[in-house]
């Protein structure tokens, strides 16, 4: 992104979650990784490569594909005092863990009375965009998000990415950090301009419930998270050549929610499009828009919103291409409140 | 600034069991006009499904980067040059 400066080292956002795991990892032995191929393979989007070196395997522990199990554990290992970080593999798996996560990660510290904290790390792999179909394509945002007892955390670029996963495993709650895939950075997967950025080397927590203006603007709000910050980005510039001027605001948190921060925003420019690669329906999109009308309904002269529709996510290039909402998508729906 | 300037060479970082004579740079971690540390990592390259981080063989400037993002090479080409500080 532009705020980087020729001095500064630059990270993709694996390496710079990488960065932060090993740096919690030096300074406090309660913290470890678990996970399906976390160890000898660094995580199939590199969300742990390199750990297995420094660690070992009594720290980076690959575990068989058995997500009841290993979620468990992890909760189990966090009321006993340590601070496990648990990689479920992709985010669509979430299914045949869902007890695990919902009912007991997300809420065993108000059923126990606060006898126990559950300080745990769910980081999980989100977002389509490489053709790899319905069920491992979903970034089911929303659904984290709907239910009370887990923070939710959607890193857009390196330098967010290690500040929230330092503040992410400091957290005495559970906390679910959902990366998108396209944003890592990878070989085999290459990220669009903007999730690589300088990284200060030294640790930085960033606070969650802080959503960030990256660009201001006085005709439109575009509300956005994760990779279709870049997309609302990539709008704005086309919209600005118009004379269109679009703020984009990256949520970076979902729970907490910054609505300060949105309402400000939506008072400022009165036109309100949020955008959001889940699904349409009972989703991030309509909770914003919820947000505005209950809380700035004075101020709102029209709203839309951009999302996947409710299909499942095509395998077909062409089909997932125009399912997934791209930048001009953005821009047309910034053009059509205005 | 002392000396000539030091290349960042493909070739001294190869990986020992891939065939290919060619690979693909990845990501590049320094910008032009970087100070860095010798031993630093520069970039990243790919050979054969095989990523490889390059340091920087001299601490000092990153004064050109030859070779890009996306760019393909063979083995032996300069990805970069180091004015040694």
């Amino acid at each position: 992104m532009s705020q980087a400066v020729a001095e500064e080292r630059e990270l993709t956002m694996s390496r710079a979650m990488v960065e932060a795991i090993a740096s919690e990892m030096r300074e406090d032995e309660e913290v470890f990784v678990m996970g399906e191929d976390i160890a000898d393979y660094g995580g199939i989007f590199g969300s742990t490569q390199g750990l297995r070196e420094e660690f070992g395997y009594d720290r980076i522990m690959d575990v068989p594909i058995a997500e009841t199990s290993f979620i468990g554990a992890g909760v189990g290992a966090a009321q006993a005092g340590m601070r496990p970080i648990v990689e479920l593999m992709f985010a669509d798996f979430f299914g045949v863990a869902m007890d695990q996560i919902y009912n007991n990660m997300a809420k065993n510290t108000y059923m126990s009375g606060g006898s126990f904290s559950v300080p745990m790390v769910l980081m999980t792999a989100v977002g389509g965009t490489y053709n790899d179909a319905a069920q491992h394509s979903q970034t089911l945002y929303g659904t984290f998000a709907h239910l009370p007892g887990m923070k939710v955390v959607v890193p857009s670029n390196a330098y967010d990415a290690k500040g929230l996963m330092h503040n992410a495993i400091r957290d005495d709650d559970p906390v679910v950090y959902m990366f998108h895939k396209r944003l890592m950075g990878l070989g085999w997967m290459p990220s669009p301009e903007g999730p690589k950025v300088g990284v200060p080397e030294e640790p930085y927590t960033i606070p969650f419930g802080e959503a960030e203006v990256k660009r201001e603007g006085a005709d439109a709000t575009v509300v956005t998270l994760g990779l279709h910050v870049h997309r609302a980005l990539d709008a704005a510039e086309e919209l600005a050549g118009d004379g269109i001027e679009a703020e984009v605001i990256d949520l970076r948190t979902l729970t907490p929610l910054d609505t300060d921060t949105i309402l400000e925003s939506v008072g400022k420019t009165g036109r309100l499009v949020v955008v959001d690669e889940d699904y349409r329906s009972f989703g991030v999109t309509s909770e914003i828009m919820a947000v505005a009308a209950e809380d700035a309904l004075a101020d709102l002269e029209a709203v839309k919103r951009v999302a996947m529709p409710d299909v499942p996510i095509p395998y077909s290039r062409p089909l997932e291409q125009e399912v997934n909402p791209d930048a001009e998508d953005i821009a047309t729906a910034v053009r059509d409140v205005q | 600034m002392s000396g000539d300037r030091v290349a960042v060479d493909t070739a001294a970082v190869w990986p020992d069991d891939v065939e290919a004579e060619e690979g693909v740079v990845v990501n590049w971690f320094a910008r032009e006009g970087r100070a860095v540390n010798e031993g630093e990592t520069l970039c990243e390259i790919q050979v054969e499904k095989v990523s490889v981080d390059v340091p920087a063989p001299k601490a000092g400037e990153l004064v050109e980067i030859v070779l890009g993002e996306d760019d393909e090479f063979v083995k032996g080409d300069t990805l970069a040059w180091i004015q040694p500080s």
